[in-house]
């Protein structure tokens, strides 16, 4: 019996570009090879990953949610606002700020889920009607004040700084954010509840065929509210680690940048057709769009050419496996548009 | 008479929506006063309609083929800029006003008209999802608006080219009456063409449309080609008003864009909805969009109203749905 | 004799006023092979629907393995050991074969996590059972569609069924393919399951049935011994009475063909084809599911690339045919699959029938004449005897018949030279059936080359004046119009049949497995 791969096309192509990549980074600039470069881009790619772990689970199942930025922003917000103005000193306390917001995305997610569910429109239209909701309930009811640097709870800061290990390089100690903690731990679960689980089959199942879930006795509903919510509680855990990491809370933070999660993970494979995704392919997904954010610089390059590239390889990359499919489809005369 | 009531009947929807603009239009008049229509507030919709109608068109032909276009706003940036950069004499230096303005909209609209051309090519010979195709294009297009501006703002134009952005024939806004005028082309291109009909079946069986050899692929990368020239259009219209031109310009106007063709009747899956619905809703959309100037609603409230009436629409319309899947059943049975 | 493992007693179900079961009683034993015979909407699914619990009967009890139930829901069907693998299969295209096997067990056990060791162990498990080799990791989308056949028995198998209802299993399969199918589902039988085989194939019938129950408009028309029918009989029965079809003679004097293929060939689906077709031609074209009957019609219209030989019309060469290409030269397809590739199911009937002449309606700026449509609608409604309310119903109220009448008036309304026309008559009911006879033979006469494509024996026989028989690809036989007016219909069937099944290469049987 022949074994699949544990790394498919997609994977191997994602690889080879982040070696080619790193190596031309390299001859430019000899300075790219690097712990701390390394260790940067793990730091910097926390949130997305964690996003992307998210939102690829959605997308396996068969929807799409646009509104986790707004959900993550509403949770940290909501958590900054509670952490600073709660005159308890005891509140202040990190296990405190990701329970708080993680409930909050799980009450969205669960509002997503019931509204995808039963609306029966494509979930893209809806959740960009729930972001827009979401972002704007935070705004004109709870909050559009900027919370900076010195404002922000001591645990946040507390976290951005805090190190997993050092290591001594010629130029002084590099370390581990303690970003890559919840990163880690989210990717493990997500892995987990994918591969292990029965709702992680469930969840696959639906997004391979509704009717064919149905017939087995998997309750859609049921696997859509564990999703949306699953997502919104990932959003969650991603919003407070944003705060942490960038040090401050715009109000307009971190929306708008949903779509280019959702491309990373489509980078990495991720079919928006539903049924297919790994976490390898989103994980090096992140991977790529992060080293390009971080690494321009490396090549003489502003941060103002990160979506050139990362729009130009994302077009190259979903018409390549898209036209794969095509071609298959139509020697198998399936005619798809 | 006979003619209303015969027009009441048969698109029974589209004089809802109809009633339902009047509704806003009425009710705003009495909140807000005799300052909702003052003819100051008139022109300055007519100013603002068609940078956004121009995106919500675009929007529901990609609805009508059953596909979403989510690089609008950017393409439409994106030959903003690109026109820009030879209006602010940038690129051709030393030439007559005129001809600088000349070459700068033909470089809007020809960039335009390629970013939608790119699109069509997805779409039509990669089979890409549109949403994906246009996901891609969307962060490609920003690429390469910041790559060349690096954030900044272009200004500088010629004096006509502001002045046309500005003019008014009859006291009526000329770039509102390009607007109206586009918008009958496009409506009489999809009520009466065989391009529009096209359209109409593609959206609703793109396999069939396939096997009765109506060319999908020259008709998916004309549409989209049609997008790109109204993306253009629109970006030409946004650097005229605000006279610079930068990345994320409009950026609101995807969402609103949505909301205006699903408001207007535009089924997303494909197939259905006319011009006339999106024209509708654009109005309502306008005149809201007006009032919240007047009461100076921040763009945290407008961006929580428009979700709420994003979302309360697509209840509202699943609830009729529903009630006229009953009726038809009972007329089923009977 | 045994009780059973189902037994219906006067089981009754009606929708809005029409009965779709009328006191059906039948009993299904352990160690038999049922076949469920019967022309579309004659009431087969409507019972599977209803034993197996998805529908609610009005009257009548179900008797499984002793125990009468009024009400059954899917779970008590389910555990009492009846599974039905419906025709789309319900399978889940990119999980694996072992997955797709044991989904449905792991699924309906209590545990929340999930046990790969045991998802495989499940899987060889039922693999052995039919004594089929398969690669466990492949997924449903890379296999065949006779592993994903397997498969679907598989998992029936994993959740111990006694009785697995099947859904016209055999139609997308390949001559060999059924075959190998069919020796399993025979297998099974030995080992003491009970197999219900619904199939309109009659000679699938007769080759594995030990019971033939024969369904007609809801009720059971009789319950037979497989040995006491033969087909002729068999399809009296499911009919109603003994349908002879007029038997088309070309009577056109012009004698320059419309198309001409000269050794036309496609990797992977067909090699070789030479053919001519004259107007008048009714030029049949059957084999088996796999002979390339299908992909050969696709490519003369143009959706499916040949890649050597030649294709002319009227003595010009067509080099890369498209669509849009083939229909300005007159030719006209009508697609195997009307719901998918024929109907705008929810516009109306004038646009359905419009949308394959939009050219020709269009005037000056694009402008698209409705008053000529509308014309053109009336005509072809006329024409084509379209029962319809008015030209501006959606095609999805109408029958089945009428949609498919006013599929091939969209094709007849440009006036094509040659119409390729396939399966025209599939899941449709005898009295459209006759009239559509009547619409290609008409036509035919009035100079039209038809290309009639059809794995339908006898629809073959009656309306084409010359048949070319296809086998895996290739071109085995053609009867041209002497020999056909020479031989009695009878004769004839039985040689089309033998070439059909001809099989060029003996190779794999049983258990060969895998990818091919």
């Amino acid at each position: 019996m022949k074994r699949k791969g544990f790394i498919n096309r997609t994977e191997g192509f994602l690889i080879g570009i982040i070696f080619l990549y790193c190596a031309a980074v390299t001859i430019v600039n000899p300075a790219f090879l690097s712990f701390e470069t390394l260790f940067d881009i793990l730091r910097s790619s926390a949130v997305t990953m964690i996003m992307a772990a998210g939102i690829m689970v959605v997308i396996i199942s068969g929807g799409i949610d646009v509104s986790f930025t707004a959900v993550a922003l509403f949770g940290a917000y909501v958590t900054t606002k509670i952490l600073t103005e709660a005159q308890a000193p005891w509140i202040d306390h990190l296990g405190i700020a990701f329970l708080c917001a993680v409930t909050m995305g799980v009450l969205w997610g669960l509002f997503n889920a019931v509204l995808v569910h039963k609306l029966k429109l494509p979930a893209f239209i809806i959740t960009l009607g729930t972001q827009n909701l979401i972002f704007g309930i935070m705004t004109t009811f709870i909050g559009s004040k900027t919370y900076g640097a010195a404002a922000i709870p001591k645990a946040f800061s507390r976290f951005a700084s805090a190190q997993i290990f050092q290591i001594e390089t010629g130029t002084g100690k590099v370390g581990v954010s303690c970003f890559v903690i919840p990163m880690i731990l989210v990717l493990a679960l997500t892995w987990f509840i994918m591969y292990k689980t029965k709702m992680g089959r469930s969840i696959f199942a639906l997004g391979n065929s509704e009717s064919a879930a149905r017939r087995i006795g998997i309750d859609p509903f049921r696997v859509r509210l564990f999703v949306y919510a699953y997502m919104g509680a990932l959003a969650g855990v991603a919003g407070i680690v944003y705060v942490s990491q960038v040090k401050c809370m715009y109000p307009n933070a971190l929306v708008g940048d949903e779509l280019s999660v959702i491309a990373a993970a489509v980078i990495g494979g991720t079919k928006l057709s539903g049924g297919q995704g790994k976490l390898l392919g989103a994980f090096l997904g992140v991977m790529i769009v992060h080293l390009l954010n971080n690494t321009l610089i490396f090549l003489g390059l502003s941060s103002s050419w990160n979506n050139f590239f990362v729009g130009a390889l994302m077009i190259v990359s979903v018409s390549v496996t898209a036209y794969q499919e095509r071609i298959k489809n139509r020697r198998h005369f399936i005619f798809t548009e | 008479m006979s003619k209303l009531k015969k027009w009441i009947r048969e698109d029974s929807s589209l004089f809802a929506l109809f009633l339902l603009f009047l509704a806003v239009a009425i009710g705003l008049r009495l909140a807000v006063g005799k300052s909702m229509y003052t003819p100051e507030r008139m022109l300055l919709m007519g100013y603002q309609v068609p940078e956004f109608g121009l995106i919500a068109l675009g929007m529901t032909f990609s609805f009508l083929l059953g596909g979403i276009d989510l690089s609008l706003v950017a393409n439409a940036n994106l030959s903003g800029i690109l026109g820009a950069y030879v209006l602010s004499g940038a690129w051709f230096t030393g030439m007559p006003a005129q001809a600088v303005v000349f070459i700068g909209i033909c470089t809007a609209l020809f960039a335009a008209v390629a970013g939608g051309l790119l699109n069509g090519i997805m779409i039509a010979k990669f089979s890409v999802p549109p949403m994906i195709a246009t996901l891609a294009t969307m962060t490609f297009y920003n690429g390469i608006a910041m790559a060349l501006t690096g954030g900044g703002s272009l200004t500088g134009f010629p004096e006509i080219f502001i002045r046309f952005g500005t003019a008014r024939l009859a006291g009526i806004p000329v770039i509102f009456l390009i607007f109206i005028v586009v918008t009958l082309i496009l409506g009489l291109i999809l009520a009466k063409t065989g391009l529009g009909r096209k359209i109409y079946l593609y959206g609703e069986n793109p396999i069939a449309t396939r096997f009765s050899a109506i060319g999908n692929e020259r008709l998916i990368i004309l549409v989209f080609c049609l997008n790109g020239l109204l993306a253009g259009l629109s970006g030409l219209t946004i650097i005229s008003r605000v006279t610079t031109a930068k990345v994320g310009y409009g950026d609101a106007y995807l969402v609103q864009a949505m909301l205006v063709a699903i408001i207007g009747g535009v089924s997303p899956s494909g197939g259905r909805g006319k011009i006339s619905g999106v024209m509708i809703a654009i109005a309502t959309i306008q005149v809201l969009s007006s009032a919240f100037t007047i009461w100076q609603l921040s763009p945290y409230n407008r961006k929580l109203i428009w979700g709420f009436v994003l979302i309360f629409v697509i209840f509202v319309n699943h609830l009729i749905g529903i009630r006229s899947r009953r009726k038809e059943k009972r007329a089923a049975q009977n | 004799m045994s009780r059973g493992i189902l037994t219906a007693k006067n089981l009754g179900k009606s929708f809005g006023g029409i009965h779709a079961l009328k006191e059906i009683n039948l009993t299904i034993h352990e160690n038999e092979i049922h076949c469920f015979a019967g022309m579309n909407g004659s009431g087969k699914s409507t019972f599977i629907k209803c034993v197996s619990g998805i529908y609610e009967p009005d009257c009548g009890e179900i008797i499984l393995n002793g125990k009468t139930y009024s009400h059954l829901t899917p779970q008590e069907a389910i555990s009492e050991g009846i599974q039905v693998i419906y025709q789309d299969l319900s399978l889940f295209p990119h999980l694996t074969i072992a997955e797709n096997i044991a989904i449905n067990k792991i699924m309906n056990q209590g545990k929340r996590l999930v046990n790969w060791k045991e998802i495989y162990s499940v899987a060889s498990a039922q693999l052995e059972k039919i004594g089929v080799e398969m690669d466990l990791n492949d997924t449903i989308q890379e296999s065949t569609m006779a592993n994903c056949q397997l498969t679907a028995i598989c998992r029936a198998l994993a959740m111990d069924a006694k009785l697995i209802f099947m859904d016209e299993p055999t139609t997308a399969l390949t001559a060999r393919e059924v075959k190998r199918l069919l020796a399993v589902v025979m297998d099974l039988k030995k080992k003491g399951y009970a197999i219900v085989f619904i199939s309109h194939k009659l000679d699938e019938i007769f080759d594995v049935a030990d019971k033939i129950t024969v369904f007609r408009d809801g009720q059971i028309v009789g319950n037979f011994e497989s040995s006491s029918l033969d087909k002729k009989k068999l399809t009296q029965y499911m009919t109603g009475s003994e349908v002879e079809y007029h038997r088309y003679v070309r009577t056109c004097r012009e004698d320059t063909p419309v198309l001409t293929v000269d050794h036309l060939s496609q990797k992977d689906n067909y090699t070789d084809i030479s053919f001519s077709v004259r107007p008048g031609d009714i030029l049949g074209l059957t084999g088996l599911l796999g002979s390339g009957r299908t992909e050969l019609g696709l490519t003369l219209f143009g959706l499916n690339q040949h890649t050597s030989g030649t294709i002319m019309l009227e003595g010009k060469e067509i080099k890369r045919p498209t669509p849009e290409f083939m229909r300005k030269q007159g030719v006209g397809l009508l697609p195997e699959n009307r719901s998918v590739q024929g109907l705008f199911a929810g516009k109306s009937i004038r646009q359905n029938l419009s949308s394959a002449s939009l050219s020709e309606l269009t005037g000056r700026l694009g402008i698209l004449d409705v008053k000529k449509e509308e014309q053109l609608a009336e005509k072809m409604i006329a024409d084509m005897n379209v029962k319809a309310a008015s030209m501006e119903a959606p095609v999805e109220t109408l029958s089945g018949g009428n949609q498919q009448k006013t599929v091939i008036g969209k094709w007849i309304a440009g006036n094509p030279r040659l119409f390729i026309m396939d399966a025209p008559t599939v899941g449709i009911d005898v009295g459209s059936k006759a009239e559509i006879y009547d619409k290609i033979q008409y036509y035919a006469s009035k100079g039209m080359a038809i290309l009639l494509i059809s794995d339908e024996i006898e629809e073959i026989i009656c309306n084409c004046n010359r048949i070319l028989v296809m086998a895996q690809g290739k071109q085995v036989a053609m009867i041209e119009e002497e020999e056909r007016l020479a031989t009695d219909p009878a004769l004839l069937e039985e040689k089309i049949m033998r070439l059909m099944s001809e099989e060029k290469r003996p190779d794999d049987e049983l258990g060969a497995g895998g990818v091919s």
